[in-house]
């Protein structure tokens, strides 16, 4: 389905000729004279050749290799430092001409293939579009569909998103899905019951672990008199206490233990059986436990609400589908929390004491008697649903209009088949469905004119573009075979639907080349900024044209910003610009880092979007992309960063204090996560995500065949050490020197993000003071050796520390200003910047620098730039 | 034996009272005794008597902790028609059981003598707790040759009225223990 991306035999003869005598012309004496000592057939620097380099820029490996000749030479890196060095004329006149041929042929290239190739959409694109498009803003399909590939830092590039077999069947199996709970088969909705749930109900975890001392029940902030806390002795028989009422009268869970292999707490009483919108509220305290009293807690504590899939192979409700969100907890004072939130067949709510330190009291002599710590209560938890504004609801009428659920009548419509109902198994739970109301299904007294109506609504808002009238009725011709064949309406005109779901013009961003037009124009915003279709307003500018314009246009990126739906695009974007998808790709060694837990985890990643959210809103410049003034934190990362005065569970901007590193996406949490290994770090992958992902300089791969470094733990020597004698190697000396700087500055950092004078180690060492971490934990770590951030920039620069590093790479904004249009652009575009894209590419930045450096700016820049809006 | 025990049942279920009666049943009804399972401690009296109210056809009119017994008044024509003795039992027992989530239960009287059994006390220790005690007493009381038990934590002790020749204090501690109920060490020598 892709268009090829280079032509590959197709560059007419006379082209190559005219640029290899160019080459052999002006440039061969050049290279000859100036880089052929070091990069010829014998020496072969960097594994370079040239006087094997061919001129032959149709082919794709070879142009690259010219561009990174061009770029070396450009920047000044080569000839190096220590050879001869040509006259700047010369030189200026080489590149000059190389950037020429090269430009001429990136733009022949892209004249032929277009710019960006066909590309259908992602998992998340996918399921972003479906919500929207049926108003089921929950609904899961991303999990189901196989993982998109990626190419240049992007799973949205064309390159990466091939299609085969399986993809086809799981969009089937996604369409089917998706109809099965858009389509309403009973005349009302169904009844909305309000529940209140114990944390300790029957069935759950958490009964058998409050039986045992991991927790306890109170009344009005004291021990529940009827519920003596295990001590010595502990509750006997758990059926017993369920079928007493026990945990139903009302009381309030106190749990001291936190979610862990064998404890998953969940309110097991509400399983979802109508998947839809539910009104989730909660009252939570936190309380300090001592050997049998409820004293006030040490500060505001926080509980973590999720989603939790129940499956029907044995394995379910072990973990959260999702995080719906932390929650505090307030010292002996009840705080009351509500949210709305979708939820699926056999979903419940997941709850699990976040901020506690993982403890348990079960196997102890005396239980809870003898344990003296923090804890979080749950009062209790009300859900609220199905909560529907219509019936059937808005899913139902984009497929049906408002047509009538009427009773299938089967000795009226004889020779006509019924709509079949997929029946879904209710897993647990003690909410019950209605009673069945009998078989519902549309009606419709002129089908053919019905369903060419609906047809004509749907099929424009799930193309996203005006569908023309034979595509229509390829659609209706599929809906009048059914009808035919004995289909009843609905199930005729679901065939046609399931069709669309699976048509490339739906699975498919169509662009024309060129220009974009105006819905693709809005298209590719929508994408952008919301990673899903256009809503109604933005497809009534396309229709109208409006959106060409470029004041409308710059309206509507301020109005998808300010969408709380532009929330997909700040996830989407940083999970794989700053890799945060890979944020548990680890699990930090226990004995090294015991103080991490998930909702650490979870306030790093928050951390993490909630800064980039501040600087578009605030369109602050590049510069804080490595250095700010602020940090976006809660209380658990405050602690963790060592910034006082931050109480609760909440994101929130936070002013740092003078001489703190914070702030910047180079020092915080989540990036200093996913560059470390889980046990130890290493300047080359941290270096390596700074010059790739921050400084828009991507490292060369390392050569095969030598070894990497090995991390040692014990605490004898420390990573510098050891790269000092990799970097000995002459092969390896070039790169390090680029990589390592911001490697070495980053070193102040663990692998959890916390800051460090010495590494942690687990053999040698000093003993640790305990700082942040939680009491309740135990430590049996050391420390090591005493970090050393200091290091020298590729162009002699020197720095003592992160503070300094951090300023010298912050005065110069412009290639972090660069690389950050580059990202943004690859994500948007769905390609990667041509070479001949780099002249645009200046004259955003330099649009963006003259209007003051704002990356909102930047962005308004990028949308409203020819890049943007041609293919 | 076996007489002497369903002469106690007949006798019982035929026995008329003249106190107690409720407004909503008809006064010149009947009252039926019968001994009452998960009885295991006083506190459970007003518990017997708000599960009872739960029925609208069953009415409590009163309550022998000393010897598991309660009256009930009821009208068999209507609640139970066409039912045996033996069954009223059975039907009275689902009943109480489906409403107290199988706390409370019916049997029949005992049909053996108070003085001919025996009754046995085993010291225990665990948390003065109503499903604890619960759990106790369910551990004992359905075991062959037990007529009637009591489970308090608080006084630290189970009660048991057995059948001498059908069980013995042991097999009521080892059905304890594998319910996890801890006995006092001074309990046996």
């Amino acid at each position: 389905m892709r268009r090829p991306t280079f032509l590959c035999s197709g560059l007419p003869a006379m082209l190559l000729i005219a640029l290899t005598t160019r080459a052999a012309g002006g440039a061969a004496p050049f290279l000859q004279m100036h880089c052929a000592g070091c990069h010829d057939g014998a020496t072969k620097a960097g594994g370079l050749d040239l006087t094997a380099l061919a001129l032959e820029l149709d082919q794709p490996e070879n142009f690259s290799r010219w561009v990174k000749v061009h770029d070396r030479l450009e920047a000044g890196e080569m000839p190096p430092k220590d050879q001869p060095r040509p006259p700047v004329e010369e030189a200026n006149a080489f590149a000059t001409q190389l950037r020429q041929s090269l430009l001429e042929a990136d733009r022949r290239r892209l004249a032929a293939a277009g710019r960006t190739g066909l590309r259908r959409l992602t998992r998340a694109e996918y399921e972003n579009t479906v919500r929207d498009l049926f108003d089921m803003p929950g609904i899961a399909l991303a999990g189901e569909l196989p993982a998109d590939g990626s190419a240049h830092g992007f799973d949205k590039n064309c390159d990466a998103l091939d299609i085969s077999h399986v993809n086809v069947t799981k969009y089937l199996e996604a369409a089917d899905h998706t109809l099965d709970y858009a389509i309403a088969t009973r005349p009302m909705p169904p009844t909305v019951h309000k529940r209140r749930i114990s944390l300790c109900n029957a069935g759950g975890f958490v009964a058998h672990v409050v039986l045992n001392g991991d927790g306890v029940l109170l009344v009005d902030k004291k021990i529940d008199p009827e519920f003596p806390p295990s001590g010595e002795q502990g509750h006997i028989d758990e059926g017993a206490h369920e079928r007493m009422g026990t945990f139903e009268r009302g009381s309030s869970v106190g749990l001291f233990r936190h979610e862990d292999e064998s404890l998953s707490p969940y309110f097991i009483d509400h399983v979802t059986i109508y998947p839809g919108l539910y009104r989730v509220r909660t009252s939570l305290f936190a309380f300090q436990w001592d050997q049998g009293q409820v004293l006030p807690a040490r500060g505001t504590e926080a509980a973590r609400l999720s989603v939790v899939q129940l499956t029907g192979d044995g394995r379910g409700g072990q973990h959260p589908s999702y995080v719906l969100g932390y929650f505090d907890a307030p010292s002996l004072e009840s705080q009351e929390h509500e949210l709305v939130t979708w939820l699926n067949h056999n979903e419940l709510i997941g709850f699990n004491t976040a901020s506690l330190a993982p403890q348990a009291n079960y196997y102890k002599k005396k239980r809870a008697m003898e344990f003296t710590g923090p804890g979080i209560a749950c009062d209790w938890l009300d859900i609220e649903g199905p909560l529907y504004e219509v019936w059937p609801p808005v899913s139902h009428r984009r497929l049906f209009g408002d047509l009538p659920l009427v009773k299938f009548d089967a000795a009226a419509q004889a020779g006509t088949r019924p709509p079949l109902r997929k029946q879904v198994r209710q897993l647990s739970g003690k909410n019950r469905p209605d009673p069945d109301a009998g078989l519902f299904t549309v009606q419709s007294t002129q089908p053919l004119a019905d369903a060419d109506r609906l047809l004509a609504e749907f099929l424009p808002n799930a193309f996203r573009r005006p569908v023309p009238d034979e595509v229509r009725a390829d659609y209706l011709a599929q809906f009048a075979a059914r009808l035919q064949e004995g289909d009843c309406f609905e199930t005729a005109l679901r065939y046609a639907y399931r069709a669309v779901l699976c048509s490339p013009e739906f699975l498919y961003h169509v662009e024309p080349a060129g220009v974009l037009d105006a819905p693709a124009l809005a298209n590719r915003l929508s994408y952008f900024l919301w990673n899903s279709l256009p809503d109604a307003r933005l497809t009534q500018l396309a229709r109208s044209g409006d959106i060409k314009r470029p004041d409308v246009l710059q309206g509507e990126v301020e109005r998808l910003l300010q969408d709380p739906k532009s929330q997909r695009f700040i996830d989407d974007f940083l999970g794989q610009w700053l890799k945060l998808r890979q944020i548990a790709a680890n699990d930090p060694d226990k004995k090294l880092y015991p103080e991490f837990n998930p909702y650490l985890q979870d306030s790093m990643v928050a951390e993490t979007r909630a800064y980039f959210r501040e600087l578009l809103e605030k369109n602050l410049d590049a510069s804080y992309l490595v250095r700010s003034d602020f940090a976006m934190l809660n209380q658990k990362l405050a602690a963790h960063y060592g910034i006082p005065g931050v109480v609760g569970s909440k994101i929130r901007r936070v002013k740092l204090p003078d001489g703190c590193p914070r702030g910047g996406f180079l020092t915080q949490a989540a990036i200093l996560k996913v560059t470390a290994n889980g046990t130890t770090t290493s300047p080359v992958p941290r270096g390596a995500f700074v010059m790739d992902r921050l400084l828009g300089q991507p490292p060369e791969p390392p050569p095969s065949n030598v070894a990497a470094v090995e991390p040692d733990v014990r605490g004898t020597t420390t990573i510098r050490e050891q790269l000092a004698k990799h970097r000995s190697e002459t092969v390896c000396a070039s790169c390090h020197a680029k990589i390592d700087p911001a490697g070495f500055a980053l070193e102040s950092f663990d692998v959890i993000g916390g800051f460090r004078t010495r590494y942690r180690s687990i053999g040698e060492g000093l003993s640790a003071e305990r700082g942040a971490i939680d009491p309740a934990i135990g430590i049996g770590f050391k420390l090591g050796p005493e970090v050393d951030p200091q290091g020298v920039l590729p162009d002699e620069r020197t720095f003592h520390d992160i503070l300094e590093f951090q300023s010298l790479i912050a005065a110069e904004p412009r290639p972090l200003l660069k690389n950050l249009a580059r990202q943004l652009a690859v994500y948007a575009t769905g390609r990667e910047v041509a070479f001949s894209d780099r002249e645009e590419m200046d004259a955003i930045i330099d649009r963006t620098l003259a209007e003051g450096g704002g990356i909102r700016t930047l962005l308004h820049e990028l949308v409203q730039s020819p890049l943007f809006q041609s293919n | 034996m076996h007489g002497r025990r369903l002469f106690w049942v007949v006798a019982c279920s035929l026995y008329v009272g003249s106190f107690g009666l409720a407004a909503d049943q008809p006064p010149d009804l009947p009252t039926t005794k019968h001994q009452v399972t998960g009885l295991f401690s006083k506190e459970r009296v007003p518990d017997l008597e708000k599960i009872v109210r739960q029925l609208s056809e069953i009415e409590l009119v009163r309550v022998d902790f000393a010897t598991a017994e309660a009256e009930f008044r009821y009208d068999i024509a209507k609640v139970f028609p066409n039912a045996t003795p033996e069954q009223i039992v059975e039907r009275l027992d689902q009943m109480l059981r489906n409403a107290s989530r199988h706390t409370f239960g019916i049997k029949p009287l005992c049909a053996t003598p108070r003085e001919e059994l025996e009754r046995v006390e085993i010291p225990v220790l665990g948390l003065d707790c109503k499903a604890c005690c619960l759990a106790a007493y369910e551990a004992i009381y359905k075991l062959e040759g037990v007529e009637q038990a009591t489970a308090s934590f608080k006084e630290g002790l189970v009660v048991a009225w057995i059948h001498p020749g059908k069980t013995d204090v042991k097999m009521l501690e080892t059905a304890l223990k594998q319910r996890n109920v801890t006995l006092k060490e001074s309990a046996r020598p």
